[in-house]
């Protein structure tokens, strides 16, 4: 995949060039293109000095980082003990089918990522999915496809 | 010099050693895998674990890895306690569920009197066992090569983007500290195969033995600012002609104190 390389060195420019700044700048990496493409990785191990080892290192080890592109829109579906037992399985199978994807996927359209997490800590108001940092409490199946935006 | 205690005898240890120096010294047996005098000391394998307490401390005692504790004047160290023989029954019993075959891991475990795991053994486990001694090792060459990758049950030592490594120099410092010989290479002819790499190896101007690899030869020159002479001759050709020159010098001295 293409990618504006401008804006990887951008974003490397406005950052320290040292390996502190390693994690920011991944996360900046990855808030602008939605995962770490190969491209930035090499060029973010050139910039502040970290050995391309490490930097793969750090990139896999954090769940916030993805090596594989992922949508636009990424729904977050809490699967904590208290989400789990009001039904967020149920909720979990509502958007798969909605989407034809699994959780872990994006779909073909690039349009949406499915991720499970194991606790987002708003427990009151499970079960909870979050779309795009957005949360929203209470989920009922018949509701899926409004929270997504899709008809 | 600190004076402390190991299992009731009062001995020196040299200020900030490691208690795991200074008890091994005294012939004291204590197991390690993560272990070794060429790196850094990071107490991921656990099995080193001591007791220590002061007087201070009344009665009070901790389990610490002795590889990673300085000595302290006044401190005293178990090693073979029954709940460290416990613990370390344990810890063993754990690498024998995840990496069975490893004949280290079994030698080990033999001697602690243990020839099967109580936990499931993992079907598909290799002889790695995350100590990144190989990763340490790599580090402190200055290659960076290879890395942790991925994190809790698939986390595994890869090259960069899970690719054959690109900065490696073969020169297989990873598969010679790797405590469970899990890290495997082939010298065929003038290739070595190592993390899926081929490097061409150097051969002795003299006698034709394989030597290094290119990569390590050209890594050491830039490094130590050697001249490329330095690697044309294998060890042993070396030391004879060493010898041969020491012999002419020592002979033309003779000629002149005659």
């Amino acid at each position: 995949m293409m990618h504006d390389l401008s804006k990887i060195e951008e974003i490397i420019d406005r950052s320290p060039k040292e390996p502190g700044a390693l994690i920011a700048v991944l996360q900046d990496i990855q808030r602008e293109f939605h995962y770490l493409p190969c491209e930035a990785l090499t060029a973010t191990s050139r910039a502040l000095g970290v050995p391309l080892s490490k930097v793969f290192s750090v990139s896999t080890f954090y769940n916030a980082f993805s090596l594989t592109p992922r949508g636009e829109k990424i729904i977050r579906i809490c699967q904590g003990t208290a989400c789990h037992i009001k039904g967020a399985k149920l909720v979990q199978e509502q958007i798969e089918s909605n989407l034809g994807i699994k959780a872990g996927e994006t779909t073909k359209d690039m349009k949406y990522t499915i991720e499970v997490v194991n606790c987002v800590g708003a427990c009151a108001m499970a079960p909870v999915i979050i779309v795009n940092n957005k949360y929203h409490g209470k989920v009922r199946c018949d509701q899926t496809r409004k929270l997504l935006g899709i008809k | 010099m600190v004076t402390i205690t190991i299992n009731g005898k009062a001995v020196q240890a040299n200020e900030g050693e490691m208690l795991l120096a200074a008890i091994r010294r005294q012939g004291i047996d204590t197991p390690a895998l993560c272990h070794h005098d060429a790196i850094e000391p990071c107490g991921s394998c656990r099995l080193c674990m001591v007791e220590i307490t002061k007087k201070e401390w009344e009665g009070w005692t901790r389990s610490v890895t002795s590889c990673l504790y300085p000595v302290e004047p006044g401190l005293i160290v178990s090693t073979h306690t029954p709940q460290l023989l416990e613990l370390r029954k344990t810890i063993l019993e754990l690498y024998l569920a995840r990496s069975s075959q490893s004949e280290v891991i079994q030698k080990m475990a033999e001697d602690y009197g243990i020839t099967h795991s109580s936990f499931p053994v993992i079907p598909d486990g290799d002889d790695c066992i995350m100590c990144y001694a190989c990763t340490r090792i790599c580090e402190e060459l200055g290659c960076f090569a290879i890395s942790a990758v991925d994190r809790g049950h698939d986390k595994k030592v890869s090259g960069p983007l899970r690719q054959p490594p690109p900065d490696c120099i073969g020169c297989l410092s990873c598969a010679h500290i790797c405590p469970t010989g899990f890290i495997k290479w082939q010298d065929l002819d003038s290739t070595r195969t190592i993390w899926e790499r081929q490097f061409e190896l150097l051969s002795c101007r003299t006698c034709g033995k394989r030597t290094i690899t290119r990569d390590f030869a050209e890594y050491l020159m830039k490094k130590r600012n050697l001249p490329a002479a330095y690697f044309e001759l294998c060890d042993d050709c070396k030391r004879t002609e060493t010898a041969k020159t020491m012999g002419k010098i020592v002979v033309a001295a003779q000629e002149v104190l005659k």
